[in-house]
């Protein structure tokens, strides 16, 4: 059995150690009651587990961070304005836009899964400009659509100029109404009962997943393409199962994480959510092409702690919260560009690696 | 012949999994309807019949008292669904004895504001006279023209060159 040395542990864990320590020294410095701390971190793990959940999938059929997972998330945004002007409320609402959401993701996912068969091996940039274009399309959509062809009554939701959504949606009607569902409160701590058994049920559906016919195939061609097509897998319609599952995992994670919010930044709610999970994933010390449930807890608990503790640390030393405000921008993508040196780095090694085995054993073979 | 058996049944799974969806759309649709509830103890006229309001009517949805109104008051609530269950108690006079009545209403699905005039209700009137549609008049903030900031990179292509 391979013997892991502590310097491969402290290389491979090096990014969650790191926040670790960011977390160690600005929490005391921030001044944050350790109560206040709890209960941010619990609100906030309920908003964004089933969103950063939805980022494993892909992970495991080797189609590496899905920086598309914002095609999900329009959906759910489109989902969600639909469902306040026709005024349904509450749980009520949240499912139906759900639904509604469901058969926009899907063809959302499908028509990304097709892109990016055609772009094997650049997956993550593909995906990233993906979401760039079809945040063209959901502008047009929401901007110029929604008003004189898809018909929206409400003018707290519409543009006085009569169509086109507003900056704002409020989801006043439905805010925290599945958080505040199963209500428990232990030492001042609120815990969203509801929103938990949610993430846990997608955990034990992923784990599950994993499992079947389906998910073993996945698994198959994330390792290695060539021998899953052997095997006799459909490559490209794993992939693209793959893409329609984050996809829609992520409309319903999105309605989940606004209903939380009470609010809807039409225009930006979608554009930031995808670079911040794969942050929190990737910071709990997941990998582009390793990821596990537990990455993603870990990664919320310290991501979204050094997002408290950082501005109010930044007053602290500074005086200038601003600071503070900058250093956890820049850190959230300095993780993701850590990582993926660390991925094409470790990609090379390997490569290298074998390539000296591959040398090795041609000179054995030619001294005998 | 086996595979052709297992196509249908899968067509058939596909296809009662698609109405079990859109039945749930339906219900969520009836069920989670939402509706703002206005209560006017105000008096009632109408073709020369007029109905004094009580000196007080309090208000109570799901046990929990949500308006007292004096004569000439209004109150609200937000309610979901297509019926409304509310239990006023009702004191006519100043000092008076206060009693109590239990009131279950059909909430119109069109009407997103209802206004229900109580003491008309309370006189035993027709829902068409005690209810009305609530029309809200947009504020002046809601009036006024948006700038729709979609682009968060936008003014940093200007280089001034016009």
């Amino acid at each position: 059995m391979k013997k892991t040395s502590i310097r491969d542990l402290v290389t491979r864990f090096s990014v969650p150690l790191m926040f670790v320590l960011i977390c160690a020294v600005c929490a005391p410095i921030s001044g944050l009651s350790p109560t206040y701390l709890i209960n941010e971190i619990v609100t906030r793990m309920g908003r964004n587990a089933f969103l950063i959940l939805s980022l494993l999938i892909p992970i495991m059929a080797g189609m590496g961070l899905n920086f598309s997972m914002t095609l999900g998330a329009m959906a759910g945004e489109i989902g969600l304005i639909l469902v306040c002007d026709w005024q349904i409320v509450g749980i009520p609402g949240m499912i139906l836009a759900m639904i509604i959401s469901v058969p926009i993701s899907a063809l959302l996912g499908l028509f990304c899964g097709k892109v990016l068969n055609m772009a094997k091996g650049r997956e993550m940039i593909t995906s990233y400009i993906i979401s760039f274009f079809i945040n063209g399309i959901y502008q047009l959509v929401v901007l110029y659509m929604m008003g004189p062809i898809i018909p929206i009554k409400h003018g707290s939701i519409k543009l006085p100029r009569g169509y086109g959504i507003r900056n704002t949606v409020s989801l006043l009607s439905m805010r925290q109404k599945l958080d505040n569902l199963i209500p428990l409160n232990i030492a001042g701590i609120k815990i969203p009962v509801a929103t938990f058994i949610v993430v846990f049920i997608l955990c034990i559906v992923i784990v599950r997943f994993r499992k079947t016919k389906l998910g073993q195939d996945m698994r198959a061609v994330g390792q290695d393409m060539e021998v899953a097509r052997d095997a006799g897998i459909d490559v490209e319609r794993t992939r693209i199962i793959s893409m329609i599952l984050s996809t829609v995992f992520a409309g319903i994670g999105m309605i989940i994480y606004l209903q939380n919010m009470g609010n809807i930044a039409t225009y930006s709610s979608h554009s930031q959510i995808g670079m911040f999970c794969i942050a929190a994933l990737l910071v709990g010390g997941a990998s582009v092409d390793k990821a596990s449930i537990g990455n993603v807890f870990l990664g919320i608990i310290l991501f979204h702690t050094m997002f408290i503790v950082a501005p109010k640390a930044g007053t602290v030393i500074t005086g200038d919260s601003m600071i503070g405000e900058y250093f956890r921008v820049f850190v959230s993508y300095a993780v993701i560009t850590v990582a993926l040196i660390m991925y094409e780095t470790g990609k090379r090694r390997a490569k290298s690696r074998e390539g000296q085995m591959l040398a090795q054993q041609q000179e054995v073979s030619d001294e005998d | 012949m086996k595979i052709k058996k297992r196509d249908k049944a899968t067509w058939i799974v596909r296809g009662v999994t698609l109405l079990i969806v859109i039945a749930i759309a339906v219900l969520m649709f009836i069920i989670g309807r939402g509706h703002t509830i206005y209560f006017d103890n105000k008096p009632f006229e109408s073709a020369g019949d007029k109905i004094e309001a009580p000196y007080k009517v309090e208000v109570l949805v799901g046990g929990e008292k949500v308006a007292r109104l004096k004569e000439g008051e209004r109150g609200m609530v937000e309610t979901m669904g297509q019926s409304f269950d509310m239990q006023l108690v009702i004191t006519k006079e100043k000092n008076g004895k206060s009693s109590k009545v239990k009131v279950s209403l059909p909430i119109p699905y069109n009407m997103d504001g209802v206004v229900i005039n109580l003491p008309a209700m309370l006189a035993g009137k027709g829902p068409e006279d005690y209810m009305t549609e609530f029309v809200p008049t947009p504020s002046s903030a809601e009036l006024e023209d948006e700038e729709v900031v979609t682009d968060e990179t936008e003014g940093l292509m200007d280089f001034g060159d016009e």
